[in-house]
């Protein structure tokens, strides 16, 4: 225990108090003269009391003693003897060890008592502290961490906690130990099983399997047991102790009903997902199913027409349904690009080719590719005078901006302007595409980066909902963030933020080995 | 067109039926005259038999690899090679144009697109020594003077500068990776990882050339591939 720490070791008492004894001896021997011998013996009491207090029995007792030896021998008639001249002394002496030991009891006893219910405030904040914690935790692993640092404050030196999982089976899910340690072992976990399923504490201190060093307590509520908390102890000879064993019980009851709160918010949780794929599913669905069907349509009537009706058409007709075919297809295309990023982006599959990009090129390129279908909306570009290099994968990057500036063509009239904006700070790179479109009721602009969301608002527009839930994703494995509001007056901002490397690009070098000066002005 | 490209023998090797047919439908109306094969195996037993004057090749073949193709060809061919990728595998673009493949088309493509990639590529291979002066509208490039001109007024470049600019204006029309420039322009122990150095001279080769950087006329960006110099009807 702590508490034995505070007094020394128990070995250290006796040699305090026989030190005391001589001490007393000494000083009364010189002033003993003064003193009646019946003050002198009670004088001798001091030690005992002292003893019981700081020590316990053994060492009061031994005070006792000692203390009537030195009395008897320096004190007592004939003195440097222990003969007894007066026979009447040895009634005092057996009156002083009575006196001695009943009070040495008492005060040891108190003592007892204060350690006793110092243990147990200890153990009652212990469990209040725990409590607490526990009900604030969302999480399974800070859950086993804070229940483990709680125990171990207390008792044992090593812990492992096991869960059961599907198929009720135990799985390690936390070892204070490292791997191959304690608690990762195989006898361990065959305790660990055995609790498991009996529902009942074993190990050391307890009937069953009491050789083992560690002390195994089930975590159960009155319904399910859902783990094994398993201790190695710092002295497994003595076993837990029984206000041990019952702190470790209440501990594993806590343990046992938050690890229940927890499971079910789970699973409220994953059934809320469920409800949700299935609604995304049947989203993707009609959303796929459409945007494939109609660009098929055109293209198998534009081409069977070509090729039932050859002799009909005049060859600006021709010409028509061929358009009506690229068109058709290149759509296809594009929804099948889209389908491809967002299930690659989506598995995790997607890695990035990071390399310095020049936003300025990117920019231009992005801008080229929508080039074709802007019809007369006029796309500005502002530019600092420095544009810092960003480091991403250039590929990625282009396609998010084409998304977002296709988009702003999409949803904003003819003849409107698009303005593509760019600002650096120190640490990250802003690249705004503001149009002049409808724009969008203010609780929409969250939502539109979710996958297949489209706005009511947009549905006379063909589309999928998956650009932007795409341009979301490459922004994110950037380390970005994207974001829209509300264009003054008009229209809509969609916002990229990206991070600039915390160090710039290194100086530019020359082929023969210094920076090149340019001789512009 | 020149009368050495019309006639040119152009070997398709693509697994697809329908690819190949769309293929030889649309090279045979530009009047080259068109050999298939749907295997890389066949691809190069074809490729030593008919002596192609260039080559498609797609790089998803059933039985061996494109790169595997493409090297086992160049190993003793030096007819122009034109590769067929899916649009979302860079990595095997710059593999196949490194390891000496002269242009790609992504698949899919426009029929305009691949015949320009083809011209571009023949009349690079028919090109006996440069001519002194490259002229690209009204952009002119003095390779013997060094001397660059744009408008009739001469333009300064800085070395390196007109080291890329004479890199991308020689190979007018045909893609030129990353890694190319570097090492052509920086030596041999330059890679991708330096490919900063690389932007902000385009960068400043753009700013004296181009009048607006981000539409330029003369070159243009491939993303994660390279950059390509615009000849006029390419």
């Amino acid at each position: 225990m702590n508490m034995r720490k505070r007094f020394g070791l128990p070995g250290s008492s006796y040699v305090l108090i026989t030190l005391l004894v001589v001490l007393m001896t000494l000083l009364l021997s010189w002033f003993g003269l003064a003193f009646d011998l019946v003050n002198i013996a009670l004088i001798f009491l001091f030690p005992v009391l002292l003893s019981a207090v700081l020590w316990g029995l053994r060492p009061a007792f031994y005070a006792a003693v000692l203390g009537v030896l030195a009395f008897d021998f320096f004190f007592v008639p004939p003195t440097l003897s222990f003969s007894i001249a007066d026979l009447r002394y040895v009634v005092s002496f057996c009156v002083y060890l009575s006196v001695a030991a009943l009070t040495a009891s008492l005060a040891a006893r108190l003592k007892q008592q204060l350690l006793f219910s110092r243990q147990r405030e200890a153990r009652t904040a212990a469990l209040y502290e725990l409590s607490k914690q526990l009900s604030d935790i969302a999480d399974l692993d800070s859950l086993l961490d804070g229940i483990s640092r709680q125990v171990l404050r207390n008792v044992g030196t090593e812990i492992a906690i096991y869960l059961a999982n599907d198929r009720r089976r135990l799985d390690l899910a936390y070892g204070s130990a490292r791997s191959g340690g304690w608690g990762h072992g195989e006898a361990e976990r065959t305790i660990a099983k055995w609790v498991f399923e009996h529902g009942e504490a074993a190990g050391s201190g307890t009937s069953t399997l009491r050789e083992s060093p560690g002390y195994y307590v089930p975590l159960r509520t009155e319904d399910r047991v859902y783990g094994v908390m398993a201790l190695l102890l710092n002295d497994g000879k003595n076993g837990v102790a029984p206000e041990d064993q019952r702190l470790l019980e209440a501990i594993a009851g806590l343990a046992a009903s938050a690890i229940t709160r927890i499971r079910l918010a789970d699973e409220a949780k994953i059934a809320h997902l469920t409800a949700e794929s299935e609604r995304l599913r049947t989203a993707i669905l009609d959303s796929v199913s459409h945007e494939l069907r109609t660009p098929l349509a055109a293209i198998i009537g534009s081409a069977t027409g070509l090729i039932e009706g050859d002799q009909l058409f005049t060859s600006e007709d021709r010409m028509e349904l061929l358009l009506t075919i690229r068109d058709g297809a290149l759509r296809m295309n594009r929804l099948v690009i889209n389908l491809l990023s967002m299930a690659q982006l989506e598995s995790g599959m997607l890695r990035l080719r990071k390399n310095w990009c020049d936003v300025e090129d990117l920019i231009g390129v992005a801008l080229s590719q929508v080039r074709d279908f802007r019809q007369h909306r006029r796309l500005r570009v502002q530019l600092p005078e420095a544009v810092p290099m960003v480091s991403g994968d250039e590929v990625l990057l282009e396609q998010m901006l084409v998304n977002i500036v296709s988009n702003a063509i999409k949803y904003s009239p003819d003849y409107s302007e698009i303005v593509i904006g760019v600002q650096a700070s120190d640490q990250e790179l802003t690249l705004a595409v503001a149009d002049q479109g409808t724009g969008l009721p203010e609780d929409e602009y969250a939502r539109i980066f979710e996958k297949f969301y489209r706005s009511p608002a947009a549905s006379r527009v063909t589309g999928t909902g998956l650009g932007l839930a795409i341009c979301k994703g490459i922004a994110e494995l950037h380390g970005g963030t994207i974001s829209a509001k509300a264009n003054v007056p008009r229209g809509t901002v969609v916002t990229v933020t990206l991070p600039l490397p915390r160090q710039s690009a290194p100086p530019i070098l020359s082929h023969e080995g210094r920076i090149e000066e340019d001789d512009r002005e | 067109m020149t009368v050495n490209e019309s006639g040119a023998r152009i070997l398709i090797v693509d697994d697809e039926p329908q690819i190949r047919k769309l293929l030889k439908v649309a090279l045979q109306a530009h009047r080259y005259v068109v050999h298939e094969a749907s295997t890389g195996e066949e691809g190069i037993r074809q490729a030593s038999l008919v002596q192609p004057e260039l080559i498609v090749l797609d790089l998803g073949l059933p039985d061996l690899s494109g790169m595997e193709v493409l090297s086992r060809i160049r190993s003793w061919s030096a007819a122009p090679i034109i590769v067929l990728t899916a649009k979302d595998r860079e990595e095997d673009k710059i593999a196949a144009l490194d390891g000496g493949a002269d242009d790609y088309v992504t698949k899919p493509f426009g029929m305009g697109e691949l015949v320009a990639r083809i011209r571009v590529a023949l009349r690079h291979a028919a090109k006996s020594t440069g001519e002194p002066v490259l002229r690209f509208g009204e952009l002119s490039i003095d390779l013997a003077q060094r001397i660059v001109e744009l408008n009739g007024e001469r333009v300064k470049l800085t070395p390196t500068e007109y080291d890329l600019l004479k890199i991308l204006a020689s190979n007018a029309g045909k893609v030129v990776t990353q890694r190319q420039l570097l090492q052509q322009v920086w030596g041999e122990h330059h890679d991708e990882s330096d490919s900063h150095y690389l932007r902000i001279y385009i960068g400043h080769l753009r700013k004296k050339l181009e009048e607006d950087s981000t539409d330029p006329k003369f070159i243009v960006t491939e993303p994660g591939i390279g950059y390509r110099f615009l000849s006029r009807d390419s």
